[in-house]
């Protein structure tokens, strides 16, 4: 890991694009200002990580409509409105 | 997107999953309103998600100006918000993570899987409350 001291205003540019500049530092925390190509995602770490464990929590069910899953789907069906798209034969 | 069997494109991957791009989307008979997102290369991994107009008709996805762009997304009649399932060996206790939808382009079937504020948006949201 590279470690580097920066200060207030101060910033860092990563890659030739991505420009990451100190605009705050208070006792609670260092504001950050992320300066990036759009198609570059920026996220907190601790939401991208609560929504990857979402995701490998709900990776478990197979495609193979275990009981669980029949029964999800059956309770959902009943508290829907009337059209039933699921009666339909195809 | 009736009987929905169509094979979806996620440039960017699902979160925690970058490596897998394509997920093929399908809805089995008996499963409505239930679909599945299931890895191409990657038939063990698969997904139990719904559209969220079937759990939430109010949600409202904020989409960015580069999502919808990356989408190539004009129409919000184009898009199709789908929500990733927990569900426990008790169903009534299932949870929809409403945090990370997957917004689907139809007309591209280009998808995204999109981070929203977890302060705002619920990860597990109890689908049916009070069961």
């Amino acid at each position: 890991m590279l470690v580097i001291t920066r200060k207030l205003d101060q910033s860092i540019i990563i890659n030739g694009n991505v420009e990451v500049v100190v605009t705050g530092i208070t006792r609670d925390g260092v504001r950050l200002g992320i300066i990036a190509p759009k198609e570059v995602e920026v996220h907190r770490r601790e939401v991208f990580e609560a929504i990857a464990a979402a995701n490998r929590a709900a990776s478990a069910q197979g495609a193979a409509l275990p009981r669980p899953v029949r029964d999800a789907a059956a309770l959902l069906r009943a508290r829907l409105p009337k059209s039933d798209p699921g009666s339909e034969e195809k | 997107m009736d009987q929905v069997d169509a094979i979806l494109s996620f440039p960017a991957g699902l979160i925690g999953f970058p490596a897998l791009k394509a997920f093929r989307l399908f809805e089995p008979r008996d499963s409505y309103p239930l679909k599945f997102l299931q890895a191409v290369d990657r038939k063990d991994i698969s997904f139990t998600c719904v559209d969220v107009q079937a759990i939430k008709p109010d949600y409202v996805v904020p989409l960015s100006d580069e999502d919808a762009r990356s989408l190539a997304l004009h129409e919000p009649a184009d898009a199709m918000v789908l929500a990733l399932l927990a569900i426990p060996e008790d169903p009534a206790r299932m949870t929809a993570n409403l945090a990370g939808p997957v917004v689907v382009n139809t007309r591209t079937l280009q998808a995204r899987q999109i981070v929203l504020n977890i302060d705002q948006y619920p990860l597990a949201y109890l689908v049916f409350p009070g069961k």
